[in-house]
């Protein structure tokens, strides 16, 4: 036997036996420090409570609404078609499935808004995207969008708007009907240009 | 004849050549720079913990210079810093709190025992960065209740904000089934999604035979 | 030491890092490239293909199988090394019936024609005249495949295991069987060169220069 081809076979046989002691590798990218920290300064992860109610009033279908609290808050009160995901579950499965979308935006909204910003934390550094925070959460909700305040005489007239929309919401999130004057403010017309702004409005 | 019998090296010199090319990549093999050292899992148990947070009384003793091993660091940007801040606090905005400098200065901070204290306009802003440090390892880091907004509004007594509520997040603040459902069914029973698993397939490639 | 951190990671096409399409052109070259291997490797002659299920000729189980360990180690190697990712790999879905029913065909077939599927094109490019033969051969049995598939289609898509690895199956990770493997193919290597030494009259020693 030619002492090359024993050459060969024993560096085969040292290069396969370094592969059985090579450690577990995690498979699973997650997205490194830096970019997390990055992704966390920008604020456009939040979208605000009247977003919110006109996505689930139009019935858009890109975007799905799920609520990270424990199972029995959600069982006693939740938005209309909304998942449950509570954060102790965050990496299982089912969560899984309802999380890794591509094109349908996930919004996550908790008691007030802490608790989703940590899920979202946590989703973004297991690397999913298209995942967004409804800002001040159900507190939020229940003050803009079921309890909105009147605002004053002399408001312009988009928070007249605003106001008019959200009632609107109330009626159709509750069914009930609301006892406001609905005498027709005029309100100021100022003619600002409106700069772009993320997630602004609410409480 | 077989080609490899005209040039009998070159069998060899393509297996060295391959376990050299497997070597070398095993050897330039680097970590990134900062590395988690909690899991995802061990994250979930750190939220669900809730004890990252300080409540806005707790720096009263701090700002009066009784505890000095406290450092208080405001994560916004300057502007906002310039126009108000905490007393004693530095600024560094949150993209540059990962810098290689202030990760060592992080690192020896709390090999020192120091703890570190993250504010930003409400304790929302500060809860990212928050919980990035946490899962960096630095344990000595905590977030301030409330922000610099709560603060603005008791700093001259915050001793007395213990009684106060108002800093408190994270918590309902109302019942919600009690406030929105004034008369309806529609609420709860019908709009709960069933889930139907579906899983996705993954795209792949092409295959080929023989 | 950070020489190869190259932040390309490989498959590379699914991951963008070449465009689409490109695919075909590779897919040429990688073409261009194997049959050469196989043709300076000998496989062009049927002599050497059916040695091994005649026992005298076993260059078709060596070549496989370095082909294959290498690959296997260099992957798993890549794995780790964060050069490639193994689970956007492509693994042929394991349709346990129909593909124990075709090999039983195709191992007939080897035997009978002398040729492989992939290896009677290596030999129709060297003008070999039963290549064409058994090529044609193929065509007309692939042809009377999809005329008659409704009639087989449930038996094509039985025993269907996904897209499994054997790793997977036997419950060991990919790298025991990539080791379990290497041992097994070195010991094929050494008892193939006794049995080929003991039948083969004029044997012409490999020399090493």
């Amino acid at each position: 036997m030619n002492k090359n081809y024993i050459f060969l076979a024993a560096l085969l046989i040292i290069l396969a036996g370094g592969l059985l002691f090579l450690p577990e590798k995690n498979n699973q990218v997650q997205e490194n420090p830096e970019n997390l920290m990055w992704d966390i300064a920008q604020p456009t992860r939040y979208v605000t409570t009247d977003q919110v109610a006109k996505m689930i009033i139009e019935k858009d279908p890109l975007f799905q609404l799920v609520d990270v609290r424990q199972n029995y808050d959600y069982e006693y009160f939740s938005l209309p078609g909304a998942y449950n995901v509570p954060i102790d579950s965050l990496l299982t499965e089912i969560s899984d499935i309802i999380l890794d979308t591509d094109d349908i935006n996930t919004i996550l909204y908790s008691d007030d808004d802490i608790k989703a910003d940590q899920a979202w934390v946590i989703a973004k550094r297991m690397g999913y995207n298209n995942i967004y925070v409804m800002k001040g959460g159900l507190n939020c909700w229940i003050r803009t969008i079921i309890q909105p305040e009147a605002p004053p005489e002399t408001a312009p007239i988009t928070d007249l708007e605003l106001y008019e929309f959200r009632k609107g919401a109330s009626l159709f999130f509750t069914g009930a009907a609301i006892s406001v004057d609905t005498d027709n403010k005029q309100g100021l017309k100022i003619t600002r240009k409106k700069k772009e702004t993320v997630a602004e409005g609410g409480c | 004849m077989h080609i490899h019998e005209l040039n009998p090296k070159k069998t060899l010199i393509a297996f060295v050549i391959f376990a050299i090319v497997i070597i070398a990549g095993l050897i330039t093999l680097s970590g990134p720079r900062l590395k988690y050292k909690l899991s995802a899992e061990k994250t979930i148990e750190l939220v669900a913990w809730d004890d990252g947070y300080v409540f806005p009384y707790e720096i009263e003793d701090v700002l009066v210079g009784a505890i000095d091993t406290v450092i208080i660091i405001d994560i916004r940007n300057t502007f906002d810093f310039s126009r108000g801040h905490i007393p004693g606090a530095e600024n560094i905005s949150a993209v540059e709190l990962l810098s290689k400098e202030n990760i060592k200065r992080m690192t020896k901070l709390q090999k020192d025992g120091y703890k570190v204290l993250l504010y930003g306009e409400t304790l929302l802003q500060a809860n990212g960065p928050w919980m990035v440090f946490r899962q960096l390892g630095f344990d000595n880091v905590s977030a301030l209740m409330g922000g610099y907004q709560y603060y603005e509004i008791w700093k001259d007594n915050l001793a007395d904000s213990y009684a106060d509520d108002g800093y408190l997040e994270g918590a309902a603040d109302f019942d919600y089934a009690d406030v929105a459902a004034n008369a309806n069914v529609t609420e709860d029973d019908e709009q709960k999604q069933s889930l139907n698993v579906t899983r996705r397939k993954k795209s792949t490639v092409v295959e080929g035979g023989c | 030491m950070d020489l190869i951190n190259l932040n390309i990671m490989g498959p590379l096409i699914p991951l963008g890092h070449i465009a689409t399409g490109w695919d075909f052109v590779i897919a040429l070259l990688i073409g261009i490239a194997f049959g050469f291997i196989l043709e300076a490797s000998g496989f062009s002659s049927s002599r050497n293909i059916t040695g091994v299920f005649y026992g005298y000729n076993f260059v078709v189980l060596r070549v496989f199988m370095t082909a294959v360990v290498v690959a296997m180690i260099g992957l798993l190697y890549f794995n780790y090394m964060g050069w490639i990712d193994l689970n956007l790999v492509f693994v042929l879905p394991t349709y346990l019936n129909s593909m124990i029913a075709g090999s039983l065909i195709m191992g007939l077939g080897f035997v009978l024609g002398g040729f492989c599927p992939g290896t009677s094109y290596t030999a129709i490019a060297i003008g070999k005249i039963d290549a064409i033969v058994f090529t044609a051969g193929l065509f007309l049995g692939i042809f009377i495949f999809s005329e008659a598939f409704p009639l087989i289609e449930g038996f094509y898509n039985g025993g269907n295991l996904g897209s499994i690895t054997m790793g997977e199956m036997f419950g060991v990770s990919n790298q025991i069987v990539a080791f379990s493997f290497v041992i097994i193919a070195l010991i094929a290597f050494y008892v193939t060169w006794l049995i080929e030494k003991k039948v083969r009259r004029k044997i012409t020693p490999y020399k090493f220069e």
